[in-house]
């Protein structure tokens, strides 16, 4: 059952905490390779979700906790420790279970038109360290 | 834990999620792909650790699919609020000096990307440069000023890495926000371009 893919990752990198092999946290289930959700993907808890927060222990209350403010499942795996795998299979369990919402990019908008405009024009807006351009 | 429902009250109702989009800053080990990241990110660049597909060259690990096996790198990556509706993420690459790399992980989705380059270093960009054309990602290739070069003239660079004529080689400066923020731009200029040479 509780397969150690753990075990495949590089020895001795010497990245943070580690003391539970990854993997442990969600009974050795992996996500399909082709089947992640993309790293941008947003994550925001349900209203539900934060009231239930009781119902979860560990890593997976401590996802929906700070979900209470959007944001990537990148910056959630930072943010929590967690390797980045190990987060797309616990939102997942958490989305099943109505304590998250997942917002995948939408398909194809990376040849999107008006969001490429949107894109160009928010950058052009942004303040940059000389004052605005 | 830093988010606190607070005592005695409910968590306000979440706010609703942005939209995300994603550009890539690609490039050789050490090429300035963090320092560009940080000059245009709202946050600090954070790292986090990515699956990447390395074909394998001559190895046969029967434990996995035949000549793939997956790793995890580190990768750098920061993201600017455009609005309070758009947020844009940068994903850095993880800067690995071997060949065969699959950033699929990292690149699916993304708007564009900009390959970072030390003209001194110039084969360090190969492989990214063959993979965005492989992927027909509209990318630009951007010739880090590091202080203490003589500047390359960029047609030289462009003769030397042989890209398309519809590929910019431009010189950028990674630490400079204006900098970074203009060549974000004109990557997505050239995907405008061809999205709507497609409409």
């Amino acid at each position: 059952m509780s397969r150690d893919t753990g075990e495949k990752r590089p020895a001795g990198r010497g990245t943070q905490p580690g003391v539970v092999r990854p993997f442990l946290l969600t009974e050795g289930r992996v996500v399909a390779p082709g089947a992640e959700l993309p790293m941008e993907t947003q994550v925001v808890a349900t209203t539900e979700g934060l009231r239930q927060l009781g119902a979860l222990a560990f890593e997976r209350r401590a996802i929906v906790e700070a979900c209470g403010v959007p944001q990537s499942l990148a910056e959630l795996a930072v943010r929590l420790g967690l390797h980045l795998n190990v987060v797309r299979v616990l939102a997942g369990d958490l989305r099943a279970g109505r304590f998250l919402t997942v917002h995948e990019p939408r398909a194809a908008i990376n040849t999107d038109v008006d969001v490429l405009r949107r894109v160009i024009n928010g950058l052009r807006a942004i303040p940059t360290a000389a004052g605005r351009a | 834990m830093d988010f606190e429902a607070g005592p005695g009250g409910l968590p306000a109702e979440p706010a609703p999620a942005p939209m995300p989009v994603k550009m890539v800053i690609a490039g050789g080990f050490g090429v300035g792909k963090t320092t560009a990241v940080a000059a245009v990110s709202d946050v600090p660049p954070l790292t986090t650790e990515a699956a990447i597909t390395e074909v394998a060259a001559g190895v046969d690990d029967v434990s996995m699919t035949p000549n793939k096996t997956t790793t995890t790198v580190a990768m750098d990556f920061g993201s600017v609020m455009l609005d309070p509706t758009l947020k844009l993420y940068l994903f850095g690459t993880p800067g690995q000096d071997r060949f065969g790399f699959m950033w699929d992980d990292v690149t699916e989705g993304a708007l564009g990307a900009l390959v970072v380059v030390d003209s001194r270093r110039l084969e360090d960009c190969f492989p990214a440069v063959d993979y965005f054309e492989r992927r027909t990602m509209p990318f630009a290739v951007a010739v880090n000023r590091f202080a203490d070069t003589v500047p390359h003239p960029l047609d030289a660079v462009r003769e030397a890495l042989d890209v398309e004529s519809e590929v910019p080689v431009i010189e950028f400066d990674a630490r400079d926000s204006n900098s970074v923020r203009d060549s974000l731009i004109i990557v997505l200029e050239l995907a405008l371009a061809r999205a709507m040479a497609a409409a």
